[in-house]
C-alpha cells in the first residue's frame, strides 16, 4: 500500500487537472469576447424542419454553406470529404452585416484581403455538397435558451431575422457574444 | 477479502506450529495482500450504483435549475463536486472503504463528462461531442492511472469504445478512427497497472468489432484474415504455452474464450463477404474443422471455450444449411432438420460434457 499522503496528493491533482481544463475552456471563451473582432451575421435557418432541439435553437449562416468558388484555390473534386479546418474571410457589407468574400483550407492562401475583413476558423462538416459546396461549423450553431422561451423564439425566427453578434480572435476561433431579434437584443453573453 | 481473512488464520496457526517463522509469515501475507484483488463483490457494486445515482441526480439538479443558479455558481459546483470525489475517495480509500472509494472516483469521472456538456451548453460552446468524449475518455483514464483504480479503468475503456463509435451514432460516419488503437494501447498498459482484468478483457474484444469496422471502411480483406489468424495465433498459443501467455498477457482462463471469439467474428464476417462464392464452401469447412479442433485441443480450457465451439459449431451448421439447401426444402422440412441437427448437437454436447466431468475428476 502506498503512503497516505502519496494519494491525497495523486486525488488533488486529478482534481486539479481536470477543474483546471475545464476553466481554461471557459477562459478561453471569455478571451474571444473580451479581445475578438466584433461580426454581426445573419442567422439563416439550415433546416427550416427542427430549429428547436430540446433546449437550444440551431443556428445557420450565410457562411455555413460556402460555394465552391470562394475557394483559393478551388477544392479538388475528389477530395477526402474528412473533416478539416477552413479559413474564411468575411467582409461587412452596405447591410453591416459581415458576409463570407473568400475561403481556404490554408489560412496563409488568403490573399487580398481588406484590413477590416475578419477571419474566422471553422470545420468542415460534409462535403462536397450539392453543386460543391461546402459545409462548415463554426462552434456558433447552438443558442441553448431558458427553459420555455424556445417554442416563441422559434416562431419568431421563422417570421422575421434574427442576428447574432460573434467575437472572432486573432486565431480564427469564434463565440456568440449577443442573440438580436431584429433590433432587439434578446440574450447578451458576459464574460463568465 | 474472505480469503484474505481466512489465509491470516491460516498463517497464524501454521506460524503457531512452527512452519514457518516469523518473517516467513508476514512476507506470505503481505504478498497474498498485494496480489490478491478480491473481484467486485455485491456491496461494491452497489456501493458503485449508489455513486453514479448520485451524480446522475446532482448533474440533472444543475441543469434543470439552469435559471435560478447564477451561472458562475454552477462552475463553482461542478468544481466543488470534482475536488471532493476525487479527494473524498482518496479517504474512503484510506480507511479501507475500497468500495465506496471506487464508486467516489466514479462519481468524479461522471462529473467531469457532466461538467463538460454543461459548461458547453451554459456558455453556448457547440464544439465536436466525438472530441469532448475523447477528452472526458482521457480526463477517466489519467485519474484511473493516478488513483490505480480498476473502476476508473473500466470507464475509461468504454468511453474510449464510446468515442470510437460516436461518429457512426451521432452522423452516420462509419469510420474506424486510427486513434484508437494507441489509445487502446495506453489503456491496456493503466489496466496492467491498476490490475484490471476485466477493463483488458473489454480492451481485447472491442479490438474485434474494430477490424470489422476497419474492413467496412477500407474494403480490404485482408484485414478480415488478419483478425481470424491472429485470433487463432493467440487461441494456440493458450493451449501450447499457457503460462508463457499467462505471464505476459496475465488475463486467466478467459483469455481463450475471447481469442475463440475473434477467430469465428473473423470466419463468418468473410463467409458474408463471400456468401454467393466458390469460397463459401470451403470458409465453412474451414469455420466446422476450427470449431471442433477448438474443442479437441481447447475444451479442457474450461466451459466458455466448450460453449463457444458448440455455438460456433451451431451457427456453421445453420449458415450452410441456409446457404445451399435452405431454399431447396420448405417450412416443414427446415423444422425437421432444424431438430435433427440441435437434438445430435445436444447428444454430442451431453457426451463431451460428461467426458470432461469425468476426466476432471480422474485428474484431481
Amino acid at each position: 500500500m502506498r503512503r497516505p499522503s502519496v494519494l491525497i496528493i495523486a486525488a488533488a491533482v486529478v482534481a486539479a487537472l481536470q477543474i483546471g481544463f475545464l476553466a481554461w475552456t471557459i477562459s478561453t471563451r471569455a478571451s474571444v469576447l473580451r479581445d475578438g473582432r466584433e461580426v454581426v451575421l445573419k442567422v439563416e435557418p439550415i433546416d427550416p424542419r427542427d430549429l428547436l432541439r430540446g433546449d437550444y435553437v440551431t443556428l445557420g449562416y450565410e457562411m455555413s454553406r460556402l460555394r465552391a468558388a470562394l475557394f483559393q484555390p478551388p477544392p479538388a473534386a475528389d477530395a477526402d470529404s474528412s473533416p478539416r479546418s477552413v479559413w474564411v474571410a468575411l467582409r461587412k457589407g452596405d447591410d453591416n452585416l459581415f458576409h463570407p468574400v473568400k475561403a481556404a483550407f490554408d489560412r496563409s492562401a488568403l490573399t487580398g484581403l481588406a484590413a477590416d475583413d475578419v477571419v474566422v476558423r471553422g470545420e468542415t462538416s460534409n462535403w462536397p455538397g450539392v453543386g460543391g459546396d461546402v459545409f462548415v461549423q463554426y462552434g456558433l450553431e447552438r443558442f441553448y435558451l431558458p427553459e420555455g422561451a424556445g417554442k416563441q423564439i422559434e416562431q419568431d425566427m421563422r417570421q422575421r431575422s434574427f442576428f447574432v453578434v460573434a467575437a472572432v480572435a486573432a486565431d480564427g476561433a469564434a463565440q456568440i457574444k449577443a442573440f438580436r431579434d431584429g433590433e432587439t437584443t434578446l440574450f447578451e453573453e458576459p464574460y463568465y | 477479502m474472505a480469503y484474505l481473512d481466512k489465509l491470516g488464520a491460516d498463517v497464524a496457526r501454521w506460524q503457531g506450529k512452527g512452519l514457518l517463522s516469523a518473517e516467513q509469515a508476514s512476507i506470505l501475507v503481505a504478498e497474498a495482500r498485494d496480489n490478491h484483488r478480491s473481484g467486485i463483490g455485491i456491496g461494491s457494486v452497489l456501493a458503485i450504483l449508489a455513486g453514479l445515482l448520485l451524480a446522475a441526480a446532482i448533474l440533472i439538479f444543475i441543469a434543470a435549475n439552469w435559471e435560478a443558479i447564477p451561472r458562475l455558481w454552477r462552475v463553482a459546483a461542478l468544481f466543488a463536486l470534482l475536488a471532493a470525489s476525487y479527494l473524498g475517495g482518496a479517504l474512503l480509500k484510506l480507511n479501507g472503504q475500497d468500495g465506496f472509494a471506487e464508486s467516489a472516483w466514479l462519481v468524479g469521472a461522471a462529473t467531469f463528462g457532466g461538467a463538460i456538456a454543461l459548461i458547453g451548453q451554459m456558455y453556448h460552446m457547440s464544439g465536436d461531442e466525438t472530441q469532448a468524449i475523447l477528452v472526458w475518455c482521457l480526463g477517466a483514464a489519467v485519474a484511473a492511472a493516478a488513483l490505480r483504480s480498476p473502476a476508473l479503468t473500466i470507464a475509461a475503456v468504454v468511453l474510449a469504445m464510446l468515442w470510437g463509435v460516436w461518429p457512426a451514432y451521432s452522423i452516420f460516419r462509419f469510420d474506424a478512427p486510427l486513434g484508437y488503437l494507441p489509445l487502446a494501447a495506453a489503456l491496456w498498459a493503466i489496466a496492467m497497472w491498476t490490475r484490471s482484468i476485466s477493463a483488458r478483457y473489454l480492451i481485447l474484444l472491442s479490438l474485434i468489432p474494430y477490424a470489422i469496422l476497419l474492413y467496412l471502411q477500407h474494403d480490404n480483406i485482408v484485414l478480415l484474415i488478419a483478425l481470424t489468424l491472429v485470433s487463432a495465433g493467440l487461441f494456440a498459443a493458450v493451449i501450447l504455452a499457457g503460462d508463457m501467455v499467462e505471464q505476459l498477457i496475465g488475463l486467466g482462463g478467459g483469455l481463450a474464450s475471447v481469442a475463440l471469439i475473434g477467430v469465428f467474428s473473423g470466419l463468418v464476417a468473410l463467409q458474408a463477404v463471400f456468401a454467393d462464392t466458390g469460397h463459401f464452401l470451403w470458409l465453412s469447412i474451414v469455420a466446422l474443422a476450427a470449431s471442433i479442433a477448438a474443442l479437441a485441443y481447447g475444451g479442457r480450457l474450461g466451459r466458455g471455450v466448450r460453449w463457444l465451439a458448440y455455438a460456433a459449431f451451431a451457427v456453421e451448421i445453420a449458415l450452410i444449411y441456409l446457404q445451399t439447401v435452405g431454399s431447396m426444402l420448405g417450412t416443414a422440412g427446415f423444422f425437421l432438420v432444424a431438430a435433427l441437427g440441435l437434438g445430435l448437437l445436444a447428444f454430442f454436447i451431453i457426451r463431451i460434457e460428461r467426458r470432461m466431468a469425468v476426466s476432471a475428476q480422474g485428474g484431481s
